[in-house]
């Protein structure tokens, strides 16, 4: 039975593209972008901060939209890490890019003491899903749905995609989905 | 409710109008501790009130409570300046945490108004135990000051005013420059309570680094009559003004726990079933005042159409 997803862990914008506006009660802000689509999300925001405060208290980094490997959210984490070092109270961060690598920034981002309401978050796609065996401890990166059943790529198990993530890793809880039918017999 | 007794074991009334008691139990036993911030309802006089915990908490083998006199109150601290004496017992429930301290807070800005002070002594106590970085902004009347010695001993960063204007100016400067991870504690009459909130808004704070110790609120006018509806039985009546839900429900033979009634403690919470209300309470949150399938009963009210009460 499928739950009301509101009321799980898995955030609306992982599920479908979302597109709120600019946060605009901070004071200083730190947007990241990843690909060409957060950063058209990432022009909206910065015009619309400037439009209130001016354009001098925002800092943008543009990443890679991770569609390859894990590089864009590494060096989206190691600029944010950066800009933490001198952030004041009112600081805020703005994050626009596939959710997927926004689950993952997400949970750096409150390992580094971010609060839910310091953070806003932009999807720009939700087709890709980083799943975590429960099985291995491996983790599969894969165009899957919630509820899809996907290899994991370490002991090949077939995981459910279930309806939980992680708010530390990003990662969606797999597990294995025939567990309890009996084994085939090798021929 | 395990409520405890506990015997006056020292008075001080050194600061005037403030009145601090140290309560043991009687037979000399360690009291339950508490966390940092909490605070003790004590039965005064036919009043119940509730009172901040001045020490750290561990293992405490004394509750020590400030109480300012409020001439205009309900007459609860009136009772303790001066029906209260040395050796005599009070009944008072078990510490409620309400106020604690964020530790994994980078750093921790306390802002004290008058008698707001004593949960700030609380947390300054448990900081320095445990190392915690802690800034202190406290303002009092020229001579009404409580706790000056035992704050200066407690923190480096300690700042103590009487001039209000020197006092903002500084309160400004701090909320402008905390480093990110900072956690801003508050406690002190409504209108202070607003100012510092209201300045620390503006200033870009999130509600989640924003923690608040209301003393209570202000004197609340008697409000419009209305219907109000028992789920169980259908009863049905109205509220006059100048009367509370619950007092009505109390007439009436319900039996609803409360403690302040005065829209603190949260403990004469009814659960809502239809009708709006009027929410003029401190405790519940912004999120459950728009659900709206949540009364205190004790301060708000219901609207135009009846208040169904899931009792």
């Amino acid at each position: 039975m499928r739950p009301d997803l509101e009321l799980t862990s898995v955030p609306v914008w992982a599920l479908n593209p979302t597109r709120p506006g600019a946060d605009l009660s901070g004071r200083a802000w730190t947007i990241i972008a990843f690909g060409p689509h957060g950063a058209d999300i990432a022009q909206t925001w910065i015009d619309q901060i400037a439009s209130v405060h001016g354009e001098s208290a925002v800092r943008l980094h543009r990443c890679d939209d991770g569609t390859q490997c894990d590089d864009g959210t590494a060096s989206a984490i190691e600029a944010l890490t950066a800009d933490l070092v001198d952030a004041r109270v009112g600081w805020r961060l703005m994050m626009a890019g596939p959710a997927d690598a926004c689950l993952r920034l997400r949970g750096a981002a409150g390992a580094l003491g971010v609060a839910d309401d310091e953070m806003t978050v932009a999807s720009t796609d939700d087709d890709a899903r980083t799943v975590h065996c429960v099985h291995c401890g491996a983790v599969t990166r894969a165009q899957v749905q919630l509820d899809q059943v996907l290899p994991c790529s370490s002991c090949a198990r077939k995981l459910l995609v279930y309806h939980h993530v992680s708010r530390r890793a990003g990662t969606y809880l797999g597990f294995m989905v025939d567990a309890e039918q009996p084994a085939e017999v090798p021929s | 409710m395990n409520t405890l007794k506990l015997v006056v074991t020292a008075i001080d009334d050194t600061v005037g109008g403030i009145r601090t008691l140290t309560l043991a139990d009687p037979d000399g036993n360690p009291l339950p501790s508490f966390t940092p911030g909490s605070h003790i309802v004590v039965e005064c006089g036919g009043k119940a009130n509730a009172y901040s915990l001045t020490g750290d908490g561990n293992s405490p083998t004394a509750y020590v409570i400030s109480v300012l006199r409020c001439a205009d109150g309900s007459g609860g601290s009136r009772w303790i300046h001066d029906e209260l004496a040395l050796g005599d017992t009070v009944a008072a429930g078990p510490a409620r945490s309400a106020f604690a301290p964020v530790l994994r807070a980078r750093r921790h800005l306390l802002v004290a108004a008058g008698i707001g002070i004593t949960p700030m002594v609380s947390h300054l106590r448990s900081a320095q135990t445990w190392g915690r970085d802690v800034h202190l902004l406290y303002i009092h009347r020229q001579g009404r000051g409580a706790y000056l010695d035992t704050v200066a001993e407690l923190g480096q960063h300690v700042s103590i005013h009487t001039e209000r204007a020197a006092f903002s100016a500084e309160l400004l400067a701090a909320l402008a420059d905390q480093p990110f991870g900072t956690h801003l504690y508050v406690c002190g009459p409504a209108s202070f309570i607003d100012d510092v909130t209201g300045a620390a808004t503006r200033l870009g704070w999130p509600d989640s680094r924003i923690h608040l110790e209301h003393f209570g609120s202000e004197a609340l006018d008697p409000g419009e009559p209305f219907t109000t509806r028992v789920a169980s039985t259908g009863e049905e009546f109205v509220v006059d003004a100048g009367v509370s839900l619950l007092e009505e429900l109390e007439r009436r033979g319900f039996e609803v726990p409360s403690l302040c009634r005065r829209g603190v403690c949260g403990e004469c919470r009814l659960a809502v079933s239809a009708g709006t209300i009027i929410h003029r309470d401190l405790y519940l949150t912004d999120a459950d005042k728009e659900a709206g399938d949540a009364v205190m009963s004790c301060v708000s009210r219901g609207g135009a159409d009846t208040l169904e009460v899931a009792l």
